[in-house]
């Protein structure tokens, strides 16, 4: 547990440092720099590459900013088979402009990209709650689009103490 | 624990609604979303078997619709807020990676003030 605590933390605060190195020196950009480069200094941890393909996959390449969209996890999960998530954002819903997909990642499960809610006005709101499994400590990441073509995300880390996937 | 059956579900909304509210609705359905990554006590593997696809319809217009995997936990609980807009059923239709299809239907009516 300890290992998997603090090496993505340490990981993510390296390659900061070297990514911001690099650009002000101009150096060439290693993979994982070029990755975190790719989807925003917002981005809480340096995107593998499964999860920086997912992200590219469902911002259609557009510019994905942290903000407008709440994830609420416990902050502790003491067992991952059952870990609660409530998505919440105060973007519009209305037909001119709405949230058309919310995408939920879990960066260190096998299957990462968890879920997608696609969405229309009809709800008037977006309020998604739901129970999901985690393997362990991670990232977790909500990403919404909305009908106008901007991406929001929210990320929460939940430490996981019982393995859910097995 | 689970004791109902494969594919039961319910759909919960609030007793008392009136037009223009949002309102939320709560739903269940039994399945056992299982990964593939775990083996029984014979130590053979227990092949995935997961809810895929949910199909939410409210008056015949499809409002939502939820892609998932075996992340999702076990009986699956999911919660969405909705604009009753009009008196007319609220249909959901979860279906399963083996081609299993479950549905269940509230009607959404208004309370008399």
């Amino acid at each position: 547990m300890s290992h998997s605590e603090g090496s993505p933390r340490r990981a993510f605060l390296r390659s900061c440092a070297a990514a911001a190195a690099g650009l002000f020196a101009s150096g060439t950009l290693s993979r994982a720099e070029q990755l975190l480069a790719a989807t925003g200094p917002e981005d809480p941890e340096v995107p593998n590459e499964e999860i920086a393909r997912i992200l590219k996959e469902i911002s259609d390449g557009r510019p994905i900013r942290r903000g407008h969209v709440s994830l609420d996890m416990p902050l502790v999960a003491e067992d991952g088979r059952v870990v609660p998530v409530i998505i919440e954002t105060d973007l519009p819903m209305t037909a001119e402009n709405y949230v058309k997909a919310v995408h939920l990642i879990v960066d260190h499960n096998p299957d990462p990209h968890l879920a997608a809610f696609h969405l229309t006005a009809a709800l008037g709101r977006v309020s998604i709650s739901t129970r999901i499994k985690m393997k362990r400590t991670t990232w977790v990441r909500a990403i919404m689009q909305t009908s106008n073509g901007d991406v929001w995300a929210g990320y929460t880390r939940v430490l996981v103490t019982l393995n859910g996937c097995g | 624990m689970m004791t109902s059956r494969i594919g039961e579900a319910r759909i919960r909304v609030p007793d008392r609604i009136q037009r223009g509210d949002l309102i939320t609705v709560h739903s269940i359905v039994s399945h056992p979303m299982d990964t593939g990554f775990f083996r029984d006590a014979e130590g053979d593997p227990i092949p995935a078997y997961f809810i895929e696809h949910v199909v939410v319809t409210y008056g015949g217009d499809e409002v939502a619709r939820f892609d998932w995997t075996s992340g999702i936990s076990r009986d699956p609980v999911v919660s969405f807020t909705l604009r009753a807009d009009k008196e007319a059923p609220l249909t959901m239709v979860w279906t399963d990676n083996q081609g299993a299809a479950f549905k269940q239907s509230i009607s959404i009516g208004f309370a008399s003030v």
